[in-house]
């Protein structure tokens, strides 16, 4: 009886880890800049894992970052700027109907003009990836990391 | 009564236990008398004479041989009964009702699992645990051809808005 009702409290554990990001974790969100070069810089640790996905996507040996920060989320609700020196992403965190999730409402501006605004569940199992716009012979790519 | 062989007549002699009767009888019966009795004194002598010599000793560790010898039955009773041993070898050690219980725990445990696993809601049909876009817009006067789109990578699970037809800037836009 005793090891029916462990199992059942580890399979309860186990579930809930499935749930999305939640407090105590952080997320990072970077501005990319892709490119081709002929000799490309070594990609950063932050992309280190989405390399190969990040290749494949946007077909550029490049990968830049151009803005970043990490934010700790707290359990309520946060904000947070992500800038360069021509795009900023503002963050505004909530807990989900749920609160063990945190709902992302992303704007992406380019000096102060809105180019893309999108609302999003950020889970820690996968990172978003956003096609921002086309900058000279590269790419804007937004990354966001539930770690 | 049964009859007494010589050996018994004269073993009871010696120890003065026959009757008169008998006693009278056994000394007919004999064919030397003295040669007789000088035996029975030889043979009362030689009693006395072990009774004084080999006295009984008294055993002064009379529990380890208690034990010694309960344990030996023990063996003895188990050896005995093997077919029983191995009977009871043979018992499976979960009985049909507790087979029954496991099964019946588990598949609860699987249809928890299953219950949290599922009920996260699902938003565009991507899964409930991945990153799940919930909507997404451009300025329609700034970007009047932009398209969206989103999807998530097979490898690694990679949650991706794609959007097309933005304003392309210069260069410059890409400094830090």
């Amino acid at each position: 009886m005793r090891r029916s009702l462990v199992a059942v409290v580890l399979a309860l554990v186990i579930a809930l880890g499935i749930a999305p990001a939640r407090a105590g974790q952080s997320v990072w969100s970077g501005l990319v800049m892709a490119n081709n070069a002929p000799e490309p810089t070594p990609i950063p640790a932050e992309l280190n894992k989405f390399e190969a996905t990040l290749k494949q996507l946007f077909g550029y040996n490049q990968f830049q970052v151009i803005g970043q920060s990490r934010q700790s989320l707290k359990g309520g609700t946060d904000d947070w700027t992500t800038s360069s020196k021509y795009f900023s992403l503002h963050v505004n965190s909530k807990p989900g109907e749920k609160k063990s999730a945190y709902v992302l409402n992303l704007q992406l501006f380019q000096e102060q003009k809105l180019l893309l605004e999108t609302e999003a569940k950020l889970s820690n199992r996968s990172p978003l990836v956003i096609k921002g716009p086309q900058v000279g012979d590269g790419q804007l790519v937004l990354l966001l990391v539930a770690e | 009564m049964f009859m007494k062989t010589f050996e018994e007549k004269w073993t009871a002699w010696v120890d003065g236990k026959l009757t008169e009767q008998e006693l009278a009888e056994f000394k007919a019966s004999l064919p030397d008398i003295d040669a007789a009795e000088l035996d029975k004194q030889d043979s009362v002598k030689l009693g006395n004479l072990l009774r004084q010599e080999l006295g009984l000793q008294p055993m002064t560790n009379v529990e380890f041989f208690h034990h010694q010898l309960q344990d030996e039955i023990r063996r003895e009773s188990s050896a005995a009964s093997p077919a029983r041993h191995s009977s009871d070898a043979k018992q499976p050690r979960w009985s049909i009702g507790r087979l029954a219980w496991a099964g019946a725990a588990s598949l609860a445990i699987f249809a928890v699992c299953t219950f949290f696993v599922m009920h996260e809601d699902t938003v565009g049909g991507q899964s409930g645990y991945l990153t799940q876009v919930i909507n997404a817009r451009v300025d329609p006067d700034v970007s009047p051809n932009a398209t969206i789109s989103m999807f998530e990578t097979k490898e690694d699970k990679v949650t991706v808005l794609w959007v097309d037809g933005l304003q392309t800037l210069p260069s410059e836009y890409a400094a830090k």
